[in-house]
């Protein structure tokens, strides 16, 4: 089987609902400091929108860990996947009917919507972990939250006409989506194993989740109400950071790490 | 304010064909020998990757036809036949590669482990499954069952396309087909994910016995896609 977990609940590290409370606050709040510090004090402040993409990776990551670790019966991915298939259905439609209130509507639609599959998936499916229902819920609320974070950062605002401009008639959307969802789905995707800790596995979202801010500065340039540099310049700072992190926290988990040199030259195989 | 139910009585076939298209998904994926990692080591029958990257490579595909066609026509059985059609070249193409992969660079024969004679061709299976192995390569009979899987996904999908693009609306053209677009794929993927928790990973087609629990995944894609539908419908029919 392709299942990546050791069958039984991820624990240690910090508790989720600390997580949780940053990923739902930090993305919410960021969606809408970067929407009203945009119209206050100029474009250069959509990048707040991606910081808020980062705490709900953060977050969607660690709810992927926790459910992933009982053994999803198929790959890890698909979680992801379906993370953002949730994610952008519910934050289109968020956006689209929310206005002002768009984040909050998409937040707690994702939420019903996740909430519903985590108990058809226990319920009807038969899938027996007892924490689906909420990691569900979880990982669609940060799905959304990504979407909504990852826009912003690209037109400065979530408002839908200029979402739906920019973004979405684009086709800049897909790249949220699989950015996004590979955010949430790879860190655990590649840390999973008996020695896998969480502080590793939320370092390795952070990083991934920087990579998804530089795209959306790229993307940025484009939009007349986002500025591009300051969305890039953090993203890379952010993801050298978490990166030299991940590499260090590599190195102190492993049993031990050797230097292999330089491949020998014909001459020395000699 | 939207009006709410204005927009769901005008449009409530677009929601039952949605919600359709959603449960041909689910369905379909239980034809597609998905084969999972352990595929990918030969160590199972199947093609080597997991449900949602197949189902969604198949759909999309079958998307982008159905899209294309839906340009040119009107006709609901166009989109959706050339949806189907692009799924189907598409799925084949890929069990082609992956066959020619499994027999000339890995070096196993095609052969079932859950069945000891192919339905199809009546061949014998049994004598070359390898030792310590779940099977290997694509069979005929997962062949078969793979092109049908490809043909169900591309008319669910084009159907849940075709639905949205009609929805009455007062978007412009191009952004209603990119808003159609993604929601299309949002609800794929939801739609490809769940049967593949059903079928716990791996299946080989038709004739695997995990392909018995279909309902189970239809009626939680019933359910899923409907939500599904209603949002779709009411975010593109309100604007």
């Amino acid at each position: 089987m392709s299942a990546g977990g050791a069958g039984g609940e991820a624990t240690g590290g910090i508790p989720q609902n600390k997580l949780i409370a940053v990923g739902v606050l930090g993305g919410l709040i960021a969606a809408y400091a970067g929407h009203f510090l945009v119209q206050a004090a100029g474009p250069a402040f959509a990048f707040i929108g991606a910081l808020g993409a980062i705490c709900a990776i953060v977050w969607g990551c660690a709810a992927v860990r926790r459910v992933a670790s009982y053994g999803l019966g198929t790959g890890v991915p698909s979680i992801g996947m379906m993370a953002l298939g949730m994610g952008v259905v519910a934050s289109l439609f968020g956006l689209a009917v929310g206005g002002i209130a768009g984040p909050i509507v998409a937040f707690i639609t994702a939420s019903i919507i996740g909430l519903v599959i985590g108990a058809l998936a226990n319920k009807v499916l038969g899938m027996g972990i007892p924490i689906m229902e909420q990691s569900m819920t979880e990982i669609a609320g940060a799905g959304a939250l990504t979407i909504i974070g990852l826009s912003v950062a690209m037109t400065g605002t979530f408002m839908f006409d200029a979402v739906l401009e920019t973004v979405v008639a684009t086709g800049y959307i897909a790249v949220i989506f699989i950015a996004g969802g590979m955010a949430i789905l790879h860190p655990f995707n590649a840390n999973l194993g008996p020695d896998e800790q969480q502080d590793r596995t939320l370092t390795t979202g952070v990083e991934k989740a920087a990579i998804a801010m530089v795209v959306a500065g790229i993307v940025a340039t484009v939009s007349e109400d986002a500025s591009a540099i300051p969305t890039i310049m953090i993203g890379l700072a952010l993801w050298y950071v978490a990166f030299r992190k991940y590499v260090e926290l590599v190195n102190r988990d492993a049993y031990k790490v050797i230097g292999t040199g330089l491949l020998p030259t014909e001459e020395e195989l000699e | 304010m939207i009006d709410i139910a204005g927009i769901l009585a005008e449009n409530i076939l677009y929601i039952v064909m949605v919600t359709l298209g959603g449960m041909l998904i689910s369905w379909s994926v239980h034809f597609v020998p998905v084969g999972g990692a352990p595929a990918a080591m030969a160590q199972a029958t199947g093609i080597g990757t997991g449900t949602v990257q197949l189902a969604a490579g198949a759909g999309l595909t079958g998307l982008v036809t159905a899209g294309a066609v839906m340009n040119v026509s009107d006709s609901f059985a166009l989109v959706v036949a050339s949806g189907a059609v692009g799924a189907m070249i598409m799925i084949a193409v890929t069990m082609i590669v992956g066959t020619l992969v499994y027999v000339y660079g890995v070096g196993v024969p095609p052969a079932s482990a859950k069945v000891d004679y192919d339905p199809i061709t009546k061949d014998r299976q049994d004598l070359y499954v390898s030792q310590g192995t779940e099977g290997h390569g694509l069979p005929t009979v997962s062949y078969v069952s793979g092109v049908i899987g490809g043909a169900l996904g591309g008319i669910g999908g084009a159907t849940i396309y075709y639905s949205l693009m009609n929805t009455s609306t007062g978007l412009s053209q191009s952004d209603l087909v990119a808003l159609a677009s993604i929601f299309a794929v949002g609800i794929f993927f939801v739609n490809a994910v769940i049967p593949s928790y059903n079928i716990g990973g791996t299946i080989e087609g038709f004739h695997d016995p995990k392909f018995k629990k279909w309902p189970k995944a239809v009626f939680a894609s019933f359910v899923a896609t409907l939500m599904c539908a209603f949002v779709g419908v009411l975010a593109i029919g309100g604007l």
